[in-house]
């Protein structure tokens, strides 16, 4: 059982990798966006699992975006290394914001969080010196002078670091330790959980996948500007796919990355200018009707059927 | 009781700062006094409704600012198809709000009340999310502004000009302020939503219908923001984002009073406002004024988690 499970992962793996080489363009960068998404709506619902809800990706997103294109541009550095270093830059900055925000919970943290983009929209709209102003900062060149292959293996990389972040994170005892914060924190603090500690170790952790992201998304498109890199799709979508596929698990974000991916090019073809609207639709039936997700109800049926 | 211990209440204390403040401000610059006041009037009659819902019905309603924004483009359908002056038009924007405010409890929020506290913020979320969307499928994201003579008075005192239309928030804050605690203190059934909000099953216990007060209360607020989105589209521009910044801002406002304290909301709107036009009057540093609230909640909630461990 366990063997087949491996070798299914190493065969879809395999195929995922050599995909660039009997498709088309067109479907590599539909993939891109997946992809980018997926790690997103992964990120999210890691944090979720220890029962804080974060409406901020788009902000981390977005400074994980500036600090890797700038660090390109000004210090010169090879793009990888600049996604990288922005990807830590996004987590350091989670750690100082973490510590001063994580010590109230809920609705406390989640508002803070909801504020983020904007925040950091105004203070790079008002550093134009470093970070070209209102006008964003363009890229000589995209990443890899925009070779759809390579920007393809770059994106399936960021989602495969997130995937497995994830199961790492379900796996080890951090999962026990979030699970309990989660269901009651007092009985996890009186087991010994520190559990300020571990909020804030995730919340770094999460929001260094959204840099890393947002690294990579920025280096892809070749540009930042406040509007765009901190637009409200980083945080909306994402959050739709993790509720859609279902929460507190790694295939449920995967699952609604891919449904809503391919949704979501048809929907822009339908209806441009409001196709925002589908995703907060599904955010609002999904926690009325089955709050568990697809994943999540289709699990409860399977171990019906499979208890008869 | 002693002037110490008064002193040691919230409310009192953030009155002394704010005094403080204004004959410091009154003397070097008036005019972040009075723009100042009325901006503050702005967010705390923004704030209010967003307060009494979260203090009674307990859910924090994160579509907030979105129904001050379907307000103003309500107000602004009507002048444009009816000819009815914005200011008219707050009276049916109160019952057509009150009508909408009720529609989305019975619909949506109902379901949730019970549900764990992230299930509820994601579904305001996904709530102002349709709402800002609907309005941008509908009207557009392009600012809409009406050309209105009157709301450019002024006034001047000796070399000092001022807008006097804006005192147009003052008042509309006072009136929610007094008339909603009228409500809550002196009217049977504004008593029993204390009641609810202080505790829903001995609320229950003693036969208050607690379904029907959280009913009220919650399209009471929607109406009350709506019906403001009419006076607030007078003065500004409208687009589907309008209304965001503003339910970040009330919240932070609710979160610096303390959850139930609707006069603290007003000391704390008065803190917000005065702060940032203080920012605004420096040339060159503007740009600023609009992360100062978001300052202000990450300070307020250091300095509160600090007295709860003393605790």
């Amino acid at each position: 059982m366990r063997n087949s499970r491996t070798l299914l992962y190493i065969l879809i793996l395999a195929v995922l990798f050599t995909l660039p080489f009997y498709t088309g363009v067109y479907l590599l960068n539909v993939m891109d966006i997946i992809l980018i998404y997926m790690a997103l709506a992964l990120s999210w619902d890691m944090l979720l699992r220890s029962g804080q809800i974060s409406f901020g990706m788009a902000g981390l997103f977005g400074v994980g975006g500036y600090a890797a294109v700038l660090l390109h541009l000004n210090a010169g550095l090879n793009p990888l290394v600049s996604i990288v270093l922005g990807s830590l830059i996004a987590g350091a900055l989670a750690w100082l914001i973490g510590v001063a925000v994580l010590q109230l919970r809920g609705m406390y943290f989640a508002i803070v969080t909801l504020a983020l983009a904007e925040i950091f929209r105004v203070i790079v709209r008002n550093l134009p010196d470093l970070t070209g102003g209102p006008e964003g900062t363009v890229l000589p060149s995209a990443i890899f002078s925009g070779n759809s292959t390579k920007t393809y293996w770059l994106t399936l990389s960021v989602a495969v670091v997130s995937i497995i972040a994830s199961e790492i994170f379900r796996r080890t005892r951090i999962h026990f330790a979030l699970t309990s914060i989660r269901n009651d924190e007092i009985v996890a603090k009186s087991s010994g959980i520190d559990v300020f500690k571990y909020l804030v170790f995730i919340f770094m952790v999460t929001s260094a996948i959204q840099g890393l992201t947002g690294g990579a998304y920025a280096h892809i498109y070749g540009f930042v500007s406040p509007e765009g890199s901190f637009s409200v799709d980083f945080t909306l979508l994402p959050i739709a796919m993790a509720l859609l596929g279902g929460m507190h698990s790694t295939w449920g974000p995967v699952v609604g990355a891919v449904l809503l991916g391919v949704v979501s090019e048809f929907l822009k073809l339908q209806i441009p200018y409001g196709h925002l609207l589908v995703y907060g639709l599904i955010i609002v039936i999904t926690i009325l009707f089955f709050p568990q997700g697809i994943v999540g109800t289709l699990g409860q049926r399977f171990r019906k059927y499979g208890s008869r | 009781m002693s002037l110490v211990s008064k002193l040691k209440q919230r409310n009192y204390q953030i009155a002394v700062i704010i005094a403080v403040l204004a004959v410091i401000l009154a003397f070097w610059k008036p005019h972040v006094l009075v723009e100042g006041l009325q901006r503050a009037c702005l967010y705390a009659v923004i704030a209010l409704p967003m307060a009494l819902i979260l203090g009674i019905v307990g859910i924090i309603n994160l579509a907030h600012g979105e129904y001050m924004m379907l307000g103003g483009y309500f107000a602004y359908c009507l002048n444009v198809y009816v000819g009815m002056d914005p200011l008219v038009a707050i009276v049916p924007a109160l019952i057509a709000f009150f009508l909408i405010g009720m529609a989305s409890y019975r619909a949506i929020i109902k379901y949730v009340l019970g549900a764990p506290e992230l299930n509820q913020l994601l579904l305001t979320f996904g709530l102002a999310m349709v709402l800002e969307q609907m309005a941008n499928l509908i009207w557009t994201s392009r600012p809409i502004k009406l050309p209105l003579k009157y709301v450019s008075a002024s006034a001047t005192i000796g070399s000092f000009t001022f807008g006097t239309y804006e005192f147009i928030y003052v008042g509309a804050a006072m009136i929610v302020l007094v008339g909603l605690q009228l409500f809550l203190k002196r009217t049977s059934m504004g008593q029993a939503a204390l009641a609810v909000g202080q505790n829903p099953r001995g609320a229950k216990l003693v036969g208050i219908h607690v379904d029907r007060t959280y009913l009220l209360i919650f399209s009471l607020s929607i109406a009350l923001v709506g019906a403001f989105g009419a006076i607030f589209m007078t003065r500004h521009s409208i687009f589907p984002l309008v209304g965001a910044p503003f339910t970040m801002k009330s919240f932070c406002l609710i979160a610096m009073a303390g959850i139930g304290n609707l006069m603290g909301v007003l000391w704390c709107s008065l803190i917000l406002g005065l702060a940032e036009n203080f920012v605004l009057s420096f040339r060159g540093y503007a740009g600023w004024a609009d992360i100062l609230f978001f300052a202000l909640i990450v300070g307020v909630i250091i300095v509160r988690s600090r007295q709860r461990q003393v605790k």
